[in-house]
């Protein structure tokens, strides 16, 4: 069977759906084609822009049917991709339907990297059906061991009540793929859970439903907030968080018979036995599909230039299964998070539509500065441009205020100007921060009285 | 900045009127012209109290207080009148925010400075009307304010409602409202209510960076954040019947919309390159000025006209934006209440620059002259009988649009004869802060994470606050406050106040 559409859009995670959406409304009358593994599809709502370009949002699981019914231009294929025929211009499914298309457009993501090989007791946290395992599995554990340091670490070690965590962490303090050790710092009574046993939020807690089994692997990535759906409590009464810093696992043995089904032996000679292993150590793009060999990059990602296409004409790829191939702008890196698989999905559309009919196209903004918005431990995170000092090679200065349990601003600064910030808590620096890193207006005159507690300055660059 | 006491600050300074002081010249260095500021009893204790701390010892900080940028701004070469300071005033970015300066166009010293028309140029406001009233909204504003700007409407296209192309946006920066016009957004009649008919003609795009344009280009087909919202107002007091029904607005209750928004990043950027651009002719033409943030050219420099160029586009830019949100006000009241915005006589009242440098004739010692006016954080309120207000006004004068903070009431006050001769026609914009006085108290805390990260070995500084303040926690130019001083004090005249009820983030 044949399908046809100007537009081709494989992967129904974040990437691909925000793709959708852009040509739907830059090409009404255009028709698009998204393949989907997954008969849900994940879509961005609730967009709360907080500046200019950083802007927190939630995402949502749509049926397929949702999905098509949404945008007239879109006819959504639930099947997986098996053979790619860039000479033809065309797709080939595991169903056999051949699917054509002007342009392309791969969204095909990235698969949690996981330790340990196959051994059953290790899962990974990256989609929606292996959140409904997590959840399953927590309800009868008293033990787990979290690896990895990033962002959905942090979340699940956050979230999780009723088991005992020990956490392994490769860096010298907590959530480093995101913050620093001062932001660590200021999250430590976060970390034990003061008082914080039984906040109103849990009461709210939806409990997930499934769309039915949806078979082995493939879905697509989870959303922020993911585990707001879901009730991640185990039996126990009283549970607590043990960090083991500077540590990688060595080994893992399965125990069958012992006390513990598992034990994990790290670097640091310490041995822990556990119920399972959540294994969230990042991911690695998708890129494996027959019949085109793209130029990669070195984290193993889908080379793309500037206008997020491929070396292979006709084919744009977007969100977790690309690499950033082009000259990078001062204030910007490429790391696999929502935002900018959202980001990229809404240019990579206008890049479509731009080369496919010859008009003048603009970078995208959203490429000049790194921008995040998440929560950790139940706060708003801001990270902005080089938050951590990038590429900097440890030739800066940093400024910072905290007010304990409250909010922590720490501001990047090299030769007197704005590099990148990390505003933990409702700090309202978040515009002005903005601003300042691109506009990278000389700021030594104004010295530590930039952060000076009494004055309020949001508007004083305006 | 001048370091001297206290009190022998307070010599140059010297009350004229009731709601009027003058800064007298020496008061900073160089001075060409004298400076004065609008308070009324509350704004000058926070006038004051600024100047007070500033001139502690050590308190030599990055901070100036108003009253001397005011005064650095009286330094610039080429100033005419006075540097006005409008009640609002509060420190900003090389000029105040809130300060008014006139530069003589015939003066080939004369320079213009971005930082005397702010980063987001042509910030500004405007108010619709509707014949709704509260009853008929207050049921529905929770879906009202749902739709305004939830989605750009499907079926726009690519000819979107805000430019979102290269060639939409070269035209948009070209063209101001004329192009919102063309593409069917606005009303012919919108652009007679708004300054310059939403168009400055002198705007050319290809004086603008490349890196500007992909700045202002909206990231995701949104309308942007911050500074851009949208009120739902009723009309909560009539002060002058005669001159609000020439704006048709005819008893309490009636329903208004204002639209917060400016040139979003596109601006700053223009504003940015000029800084850059500046800093060097300043030591070609060996302009001085008493502070660094005060970077300008000379008006007939190459980048003292490229600058204007640019920011003309990004005041057309800004009329864009404010007209693409009275589309999608308009198209959500008409949903929402199953009729048209025709019917719902959803006429734009008139639309305000907060943030602009304009050339006008004025009367300066009885001479006419051709100036370039710097209004950052003011605005134009032209009197009675103007050639350049719009018919409908001519009788009551401009109608001047003062937006609160966010959820707190607003203003339309009108331009007055005495605000021409005293202030340039300007008067003020909004709600004002002092500085060294925080809205909210922040207990500092730093042992346990400057611990944590000295181990990287960066160098840190810490803020910290320079001393305890006294009582008067009060730090807030409330915008009531702001507007009774400009009415007081005869530079505007108080027309009507609007209370919100549902604030629109973009």
């Amino acid at each position: 069977m044949e399908e046809e559409a100007v537009y081709v859009i494989v992967g129904g995670g974040i990437g691909g759906v925000s793709c959708a959406e852009a040509l739907s409304i830059i090409t009404p009358d255009e028709s698009v084609i998204l393949v989907t593994a997954s008969p849900t599809v994940k879509a961005v709502t609730n967009v709360v822009p907080l500046t200019k370009m950083a802007a927190k949002f939630d995402v949502e699981e749509r049926s397929v049917q949702e999905m098509s019914g949404s945008i007239p231009s879109l006819k959504v294929i639930e099947d997986r991709i098996v053979r790619l025929d860039p000479e033809r211009c065309s797709v080939h499914t595991e169903s056999g339907k051949i699917v054509r298309y002007k342009k392309l457009c791969l969204a095909t993501g990235a698969s949690p990297r996981l330790i340990g090989g196959a051994c059953t007791f290790v899962i990974g946290i990256r989609d929606t059906d292996s959140v409904e395992n997590f959840r399953k599995r927590i309800e009868q554990s008293r033990r787990v061991m979290v690896v990895g340091n990033g962002g959905i670490a942090t979340e699940i070690v956050h979230e999780v009540r009723g088991v005992d965590i020990v956490w392994a962490i490769k860096d010298n303090h907590i959530s480093a793929t995101f913050i620093d050790p001062g932001a660590a710092q200021f999250f430590q009574s976060a970390l034990k859970k003061e008082g914080a046993t039984e906040e109103k939020t849990y009461v709210k807690r939806l409990r997930y439903k499934t769309t039915g089994d949806s078979g082995s692997g493939g879905g697509a990535a989870l959303g922020p907030d993911w585990h707001s759906k879901v009730n991640l409590h185990g039996p126990l009464e009283d549970s607590g968080i043990t960090v083991e810093y500077c540590c990688e696992v060595l080994e893992i043995r399965e125990t069958p018979g012992k006390e513990w089904p598992v034990e994990v032996e790290l670097t640091n000679k310490k041995v822990y036995g556990v119920d399972f292993i959540i294994s969230a150590t990042g991911v690695v793009p998708n890129v494996e599909i027959p019949g085109a060999k793209f130029e990669k990059m070195d984290d193993g990602g889908i080379k793309v230039d500037w206008k997020l296409e491929t070396s292979i004409g006709g084919i744009f790829a977007a969100g977790d299964a690309c690499s950033a191939g082009w000259d990078l702008a001062a204030h910007w890196f490429q790391m696999r998070l929502w935002t900018q698989a959202r980001h990229m999905g809404a240019y990579v559309a206008r890049a479509m539509f731009h080369t496919l009919h010859g008009e003048e196209l603009y970078q995208d903004f959203a490429f000049e500065m790194f921008t995040h918005v998440t929560k950790f431990f139940g706060m708003k995170v801001v990270l902005l441009g080089l938050f951590n000092g990038q590429r900097l090679d440890n030739d800066y200065e940093l400024m910072v205020r905290v007010t304990r349990g409250v909010e922590y601003v720490k501001l990047v600064i090299k030769d007197g100007r704005l590099q990148g910030a990390v505003l933990i808590g409702e700090t309202d620096l978040e515009e002005m921060c903005e601003n300042l890193i691109l506009n990278q207006l000389d700021l030594t005159d104004f010295g530590e009285d930039l952060l000076n507690p009494d004055i309020d300055i949001e508007d004083y660059f305006d | 900045m001048v370091v001297r006491q206290y009190n022998e600050e307070l010599q140059y300074l010297e009350k004229i009127s009731p709601t009027c002081w003058k800064i007298k010249k020496g008061f900073q260095p160089n001075m060409n012209v004298e400076g004065v500021f609008y308070v009324n009893e509350r704004l000058e204790k926070l006038m004051f109290d600024e100047l007070r701390n500033a001139c502690r010892p050590g308190m030599v900080g990055g901070f100036l207080p108003g009253v001397k940028q005011i005064a650095n701004v009286a330094a610039l070469p080429g100033i005419v009148g006075r540097s006005v300071g409008l009640p609002d005033v509060h420190s900003g970015y090389g000029f105040a925010i809130g300060n008014m300066a006139a530069f003589d166009m015939n003066d080939p010293k004369s320079v213009v400075s971005p930082g005397g028309v702010g980063f987001d140029i042509n910030c500004g406001v405007r108010l619709l009307r509707t014949n709704l009233y509260e009853k008929d909204v207050l049921p529905v504003k929770e879906q009202l304010s749902q739709s305004l700007f939830d989605h750009i409407p499907v079926g726009v296209g690519s000819k979107g409602i805000i430019p979102m192309n290269a060639k939409d946006m070269e035209e948009a920066l070209e063209m101001g409202m004329d192009w919102s016009l063309r593409e069917g957004y606005v009303w012919a009649e919108d652009k007679e209510h708004c300054e310059e008919y939403g168009r400055m003609l002198n705007a050319d795009p290809t004086k603008v960076s490349m890196r500007a344009k992909k700045r202002g280009l909206p990231q995701l087909g949104t309308l942007g954040a911050g500074n851009h919202y949208a009120e739902i107002q009723v009309v909560d007091e009539i002060y002058d019947k005669w001159a609000a029904s020439k704006m048709g607005i005819e008893q309490t209750g009636q329903v208004c919309v204002m639209i917060h928004s400016g040139s979003r990043g596109f601006g700053h950027q223009v504003a940015t390159d000029a800084l850059v651009a500046m800093e060097k002719a300043m030591k070609r033409d060996n302009i001085e000025t008493n502070d660094r943030q005060l970077a300008c050219a000379r008006i007939n420099s190459v980048e003292g006209q490229d600058y204007l160029k640019g920011m003309a586009a990004a005041a057309n830019f800004a009329w864009v934006n404010r007209s693409s949100m009275t589309f999608l006000t308009r198209q959500a009241f008409a949903k929402q209440f199953k009729t048209t915005p025709d019917d719902l006589d959803m006429h734009v009242i008139y639309d305000v620059s907060h943030n602009i440098a304009k050339v006008e004739e004025h009367i300066v010692d009885g001479k006419q002259k051709t100036l370039l006016v710097h209004r950052k954080g003011s605005t134009r309120a032209f009197p009675p009988h103007h050639p350049l207000i719009p018919v409908d006004y001519q009788l009551t004068g401009q109608p001047v649009l003062i937006g609160g903070t966010m959820g707190t009431c607003s203003y339309v006050l009108t331009g007055t004869e005495q605000g021409m001769r005293e202030t340039f026609g300007s008067t003020c914009h909004g709600a004002g802060r002092a500085l060294s006085r925080a809205k909210s108290r922040r207990n500092l805390d730093y042992k346990d994470v400057l611990d944590a990260l000295e181990k990287m070995g960066i160098s840190i500084r810490v803020a910290s606050p320079k001393l305890v303040m006294e009582e008067a926690p009060e730090s807030y130019k409330n915008v009531t406050d702001v507007v009774n001083t400009c009415h007081a004090a005869g530079i505007s005249k108080k027309a009507i106040k609007l209370r919100p009820i549902a604030v629109i983030k973009g």
